[in-house]
């Protein structure tokens, strides 16, 4: 499954609205369109399942231009979850998470059976709100099954217009953890898009970093925060903090060493990124960490200055 | 805290129950005439009662006042309340009953034309009592089906006791009329039906196109206003003409019944006027479908006649079933003066008895438009509400 | 697209079947019967239904239609096959209201029978020996308090500017051989005031309103056929000038219908025969004074008389 935009224009009234926008997506990737408001990120998005058309360029799904599919067999293959959710409120949750299963025709069976295996994945008990009504549910209950809905047929590309944009800090951060879990779990390809930076590191495998309708810098999260290509790439991801957005995109593990001296008292588990060593060790005043795994045994330790010395290059 | 006068009185009540003792005072509660033409004389409740009461009846009225100026200072007493509407059913038989027994106890046998009918006294005590057997059960405050139940158990009396009017005017046009009672009815019913299901279907429509394009709404609109202006007896009358051209250039319309005169005028007008309704809140509804549900179902690839069928006309449906509520009232009424074009049905029977000068005819005629009516309105709120409880 | 081209296209083909279909069926249809929407039409188009079904001739019963003018159109049109007229109508109908035929009844049933056959291909059946002519009845005590009698008196009354109201229907009042006819020939004009004009042309009401004395009517517009007259004191005032044409029932057919069936003629022939202004009047009056159905009334009679077992 290929993505591919190609030169693609488009003008609101005279204005140059998207300039001379390429992308390659690939399967697997999760990509994330970041850029501030009115950067062209959602219209672009739009522009995939033909919820926007474009003025010049192509845009091909698998090799095939899309104008050339019929289009609601091409929104389909797509899933599309948006801000504002949009379930139908007549029906069940159950029944929303089937739409497009219903519509390519699956047999009742195998839809009942998708439904639950998505409610599982979204960490709603089944049996407890697949009958249940939209509002009947919380506002990042009603998010999570409208990221079901839009998995529910399986689609090639996942199209996600800043989902958790409306939800409060805690159910943000909940659903995007759950949402990088199942894009681990299933390789689903998805194309994200987002204003916040930080939610941006924490889910791509690659960022495309939009201003007025342009491409400024493209690369994983990691590139973008050590090699910023211009000023405003370093000021859209927080000039001031660049340094720690990097500490939280990387893993202690590669830098755990053997104990020498006096053992650290404290301990930490060997999954967390450098960001959380460090900040626990400034709230317990020490420098340095004893590492265990899950069942206790000790791995090693880690030294604040190690950790803040080294670089993944 | 005190309450003022009229949170601690029944004013309504107050006011239905001078109605009842002025109507029973001074309308006349019969009228009997020496034949079915001519108005007769007024025979008022008080000899009515001397003729054909006891002294239990005259107990039973008098406590029945009492009992109704308690209730004027006791609004809140659900017993009372509940009281108040048995008592108001058992009165609607009630007076049926005593007029029925008047007339029987006229003296037929010098005259068989005589005819005893129901005055203007019957009849607004009768109102009286419908009116506040609805102000008292509306002060139970019940749920929605169990109170549109009750409304309708009400008139179970008087439909058992309406044996005992045989003797009356009213009984006597309908006995003569037997015959085509029956097919008046289902001859309204089908005037009804035939006008309302197309507008439902193509103002549906046209509502739904509305949605897509302004112009149409600013064109239509306007015209679906005049057609609502026009005196129904002058629109089916414009139609006849061209019906009647429409019908001698193609012999199969006359024959499938489709000419100048009966049906398809009655039908067409009918039809032109049910659409406003209909449009107004077919539109109303699916504009208030939430937008973002609408979104969602294109961009998850459904078709315009999908997004349509699944999810935009059941979540308009509540507002659509009250402009179709409106629109079956409405027609059922207006199929009455289809009669004047030959499209029979109950309109007839009335026009009958307008023409022939007998009021009871036309009373005969008019009641079952009225049931009719009230049927349908009661059956598309029980509708509305059964929708209501899926969110 | 809601609806897919080939849909649209498969029901037009079929409604444009079915027309075709049913103008072919056409040919052989019941015999459409209509009637005026007064009391003697009402009776005599069910007389003219159950007889023609006594006969095994299938009906389509249109009886009570509407006025004069809606129910001939219909016959011209096409649109009924069959419907009782009177011979005095013919006058205004076929534009001969200067002929003086129309104050004898063969005399005016034969010319009208002529024209219209002429002019479109109708035919005027066999006659009633009945006249169930316009005319003006007067309240019992106003005509005993003024010896009135006849229309001379009347016309003296009014003139005299006795106190005179009318309730009659617009059709009386605006046709020129009805009330401007009366008012020529007896010399007398009513002023606006001096009319209660009234929807239909049943006369019921009008007879009401006089015998009621409703605003102040003590005059009505009467049928000479109708029953209820001497129940509620009235008075028919005669027409020694013979300013009425004759209005003899008759049933008309279409021409093409009588070819289908010509056992029509035959059959309405001898009822028409038996129905005579008395019997008219009888007839009427149990329609109107005892509120019979006008199918049960027409059944009873031609029971009655045989011509219905």
């Amino acid at each position: 499954m290929t993505i591919k935009f190609q030169k693609i224009r488009k003008h609101y009234d005279g204005a140059a609205a998207i300039t001379d926008f390429n992308l390659d997506i690939q399967q697997g990737e999760l990509v994330v369109l970041l850029g501030p408001s009115g950067s062209g990120k959602s219209t672009i998005l739009k522009m995939l399942n033909r919820m926007v058309s474009h003025d010049g360029g192509h845009i091909f799904f698998n090799g095939q231009d899309i104008n050339s599919f019929n289009v609601q067999d091409l929104r389909r293959r797509m899933g599309y979850a948006m801000q504002s959710v949009g379930l139908f409120p007549h029906r069940t949750v159950g029944h929303n998470i089937a739409t497009v299963p219903r519509l390519l025709g699956w047999d009742a069976q195998r839809v009942q059976a998708r439904v639950n295996e998505l409610l599982q994945l979204l960490a709603m008990d089944p049996k407890q709100y697949a009958g249940r009504y939209p509002h009947q549910l919380s506002g990042g209950q009603q998010q999570r099954v409208g990221v079901a809905r839009a998995m529910a047929a399986d689609p090639d590309v996942l199209l996600m217009d800043e989902p958790f944009g409306a939800l409060d800090p805690v159910t943000r951060a909940a659903l995007q953890l759950q949402l990088k879990k199942i894009h681990r779990a299933t390789g689903q390809t998805i194309l994200f898009v987002t204003h916040d930076i930080d939610e941006a590191l924490l889910l791509a495998t690659r960022i495309v970093l939009l201003n007025h309708g342009r491409i400024v810098q493209m690369g994983t999260p990691l590139e973008l925060l050590q090699q910023p290509t211009n000023d405003f790439v370093a000021d859209f991801l927080g000039r001031a903090d660049l340094g720690l957005k990097q500490l939280s995109l990387r893993p202690i593990a590669p830098h755990i060493k053997a104990i020498e001296g006096t053992e650290p008292i404290h301990t930490i588990s060997h999954t967390v990124t450098f960001k959380e060593a460090i900040s626990h060790m400034a709230t317990l005043h020490v420098s340095s960490l004893r590492v265990v795994n899950a069942d206790g045994t000790v791995l090693g330790q880690v030294h604040a200055t190690d950790l803040l010395e080294t670089s993944d290059v | 805290m005190s309450l003022s006068l009229v949170q601690r009185s029944n004013p309504v009540l107050a006011l239905y129950v001078a109605l009842a003792i002025g109507a029973a005072g001074g309308l006349p509660f019969l009228r009997v005439a020496p034949n079915r033409l001519l108005s007769g004389e007024p025979v008022y409740l008080w000899d009515v009662l001397q003729q054909v009461g006891n002294q239990q009846i005259d107990a039973l009225l008098l406590g029945l006042v009492v009992l109704l100026c308690i209730a004027v200072w006791q609004p809140g007493q659900r017993l009372i309340q509940a009281f108040i509407i048995l008592t108001m059913a058992a009165s609607l038989s009630g007076v049926w009953l005593l007029a029925g027994q008047f007339a029987s106890s006229a003296t037929q046998a010098e005259n068989p034309l005589l005819r005893t009918s129901l005055g203007a006294g019957f009849w607004t005590l009768a109102a009286l009592a419908w009116l506040i057997a609805l102000d008292a059960i509306a002060r139970v405050q019940l749920p929605t089906l169990p109170r549109l139940f009750l409304q309708s158990a009400f008139f179970l009396p008087l439909l058992l006791s309406l044996n005992e009017g045989q003797q009356l005017s009213i009984a006597q046009e309908f006995a003569n009329q037997r015959d085509v009672f029956g097919p008046a009815i289902l001859r309204h019913l089908q005037i009804v039906f035939l006008a309302v299901v197309p507008a439902l279907i193509i103002g549906l429509l046209l509502a739904w196109r509305m949605t897509q394009t302004r112009n149409l709404r600013q064109a239509l609109f306007p015209i679906l206003n005049v057609i609502q202006t026009i005196p129904s007896i002058a629109l089916f009358g414009l139609l006849m003409a061209p019906l009647a051209w429409l019908a001698v250039q193609l012999p199969g319309l006359g024959r499938a019944g489709i000419s100048g005169v009966g049906i398809a005028p009655a039908v067409i007008a009918l039809f032109l006027y049910a659409l406003l309704p209909i449009v107004r809140s077919a539109l109303a509804g699916l504009e208030q479908v939430p937008a973002e549900a609408v979104n969602a179902a294109r961009a998850m690839g459904m078709s315009a006649g999908q997004l349509l069928w699944q999810v935009e006309l059941p979540l308009a449906l509540p507002v659509l079933l009250i402009g179709l509520r409106s629109a079956v009232v409405q027609t059922t009424g207006l199929a009455a003066v289809s009669a004047l074009v030959g499209a029979g049905g109950l309109g007839q029977i009335m026009f009958d008895g307008l023409f022939s000068a007998a009021n009871e005819l036309v009373i005969l005629g008019v009641i079952p438009i009225v049931l009719l009516a009230m049927m349908a309105d009661t059956f598309f709120k029980v509708l509305s509400s059964l929708i209501k409880t899926r969110p | 697209m809601l609806f897919s081209l080939s849909f649209l296209r498969r029901s037009l083909l079929f409604a444009a079947f079915g027309l075709l279909a049913s103008s072919v069926v056409q040919a052989n249809g019941p015999v459409r019967v209509g009637s005026k929407i007064d009391t003697e039409g009402k009776l005599l188009g069910n007389i003219m239904v159950l007889a023609l079904e006594a006969n095994g001739i299938k009906t389509e019963n249109k009886v009570s239609l509407g006025n004069t003018k809606i129910v001939r159109t219909a016959l011209v049109a096409g649109e009924i096959d069959i419907y009782p007229e009177y011979t005095g109508n013919g006058a205004f109908m076929l534009g001969a209201e200067k002929s003086p035929a129309w104050k004898d009844l063969r005399a005016g049933y034969e010319l009208a029978k002529k024209m219209d056959f002429e002019k479109n291909k109708i035919v005027w059946l066999e006659p009633a020996n009945a006249n169930n002519t316009w005319a003006i009845a007067v309240r019992k005590d106003l005509a005993t308090a003024n010896q009135l009698r006849s229309m001379d008196d009347v016309g003296r009354y009014i003139a005299k500017g006795g106190t005179f109201k009318l309730a009659a229907s617009a059709e009386f009042m605006e046709r020129t051989d009805a009330m401007p006819a009366f008012q020529a020939a007896y010399g007398f004009k009513l002023r606006a005031d001096q009319a209660l004009v009234l929807a239909g042309g049943d006369t019921a009401a009008t007879i009401k309103a006089a015998a009621e004395k409703t605003s102040g009517v003590n005059a009505a517009m009467a049928y000479g056929t109708d029953g209820p007259l001497a129940a509620l004191g009235l008075l028919v005032m005669e027409d020694p000038k013979g300013v009425q044409p004759v209005y003899a029932p008759a049933p008309l057919v279409r021409e093409e219908v009588l070819k289908r069936h010509p056992a029509i003629a035959t059959i309405l022939a001898p009822i028409f025969k038996s129905l005579d202004t008395p019997t008219l009047q009888m007839l009427n009056a149990r329609i109107q004074l005892e509120g019979q159905d006008p199918r049960k009334v027409a059944s009873g009679y031609l029971q009655s008389k045989g011509f219905l077992k």
